[in-house]
């Protein structure tokens, strides 16, 4: 199934959260200041509603992704208001693939846990958990992945400081 | 009967304790089997039978740190591994050298100003011996570094030299 297909199932069996479609399109010639978007086509959902709809997109029998290929964070800016969320999911049976994206406020970086859904998702949302800040609710192990235990700050976010020390090293 | 006499000129030398040490010290240092990063790429390299780093005697790579008189920090130092690297070195017995291998273990390198884990120079947390450049060094510049540690020990002496009077 293309991208189509899979957005018009996604709203045929209601998927929950699901906001809208977003495609790359060539620039409008007439447009000067148009640039048009390039890169994937992706769908946008809700971020709460994130888990759920991940389980059905996990359970329908038409799109059947039963693969969680990875989940991310990304900050866009230092003055951006949100992180957002990527999701990459595979259909081994179809042989399609799907990019689920989600805005999360940085003011309240909190969503429901995936690892219900596809339980590949536990070290992915550690590592966004301990690299933005991000608190994944009801993840079964949340504890840091990449860095140490004692480390303080989310350093992929852009207004991370870099620390002056760590454990009587300098970092200057 | 047996005779001593003219028996010592064949089966006796006789040379300096300090050059006598040394020798023995330089012609087997047994490094530790100890890598970080891609740098330990090039360190295998040199184990292996192309460049071989067993013809200066440094070919045991030895599995404890307990055995070993060599560290080459062969990669990049994060503080997550700078407490386990000093920890290898405490465990290491005396005489015991270090060698920097690459530009990650000697200042930083390429992580100087965005690496938020990475130590910048793994002589914030011990003490090297010697440097070696690259990114990553070629096996022969790590030949070229082991061969400058050994001038180092060469030049070493074990003897405690008599306090001189003021």
């Amino acid at each position: 199934m293309d991208f189509r297909g899979i957005y018009d199932r996604l709203v045929a069996i209601h998927a929950p959260g699901l906001v809208k479609a977003d495609e790359p399109r060539k620039a409008d010639p007439k447009d000067k200041k148009d640039k048009g978007r390039a890169g994937d086509p992706f769908v946008l959902v809700e971020a709460q509603e994130l888990a759920r709809f991940l389980e059905s997109c996990r359970d329908d029998d038409r799109l059947h992704f039963e693969q969680l290929i990875d989940l991310t964070a990304t900050d866009p800016a230092k003055d951006a208001p949100d992180f957002w969320i990527g999701v990459q999911l595979l259909s081994l049976k179809f042989r399609h693939r799907l990019a689920v994206k989600a805005l999360l406020p940085k003011s309240a970086p909190s969503l429901p846990s995936t690892v219900p859904v596809y339980r590949a998702s536990q070290w992915h949302e550690r590592e966004c958990a301990e690299m933005f800040g991000i608190t994944f609710v009801g993840h079964p192990d949340p504890r840091h992945v990449l860095l140490p235990d004692d480390w303080i700050g989310y350093p992929m976010r852009k207004d991370y400081e870099f620390p002056k020390e760590y454990h009587g090293i300098s970092c200057e | 009967m047996l005779s001593l006499e003219h028996s010592f000129e064949e089966n006796v030398l006789t040379t300096k304790v300090d050059w006598l040490i040394n020798w023995a010290r330089l012609s087997s240092i047994w490094p530790m089997t100890f890598g970080l990063a891609c740098c330990a790429i090039e360190m295998m390299a040199v184990g292996a039978a192309h460049h071989d780093i067993d013809r200066f005697g440094a070919g045991a790579f030895r599995a404890s740190p307990r055995q070993a008189d060599l560290m080459i920090v062969a990669g990049t130092v994060n503080f997550k591994m700078a407490e386990r690297v000093k920890r290898l070195y405490d465990q290491m017995p005396s005489p015991k050298y270090v060698i920097a291998m690459g530009a990650c273990a000697t200042g930083g390198g390429p992580y100087y100003k965005y690496g938020y884990t990475v130590v910048k120079g793994v002589d914030r947390v011990i003490p090297v011996d010697v440097y070696i450049a690259g990114c990553p060094p070629r096996p022969e510049a790590l030949l070229e570094g082991l061969m400058k540690l050994q001038e180092k020990i060469r030049a070493s002496s074990v003897i405690r030299k008599p306090a001189r009077l003021a």
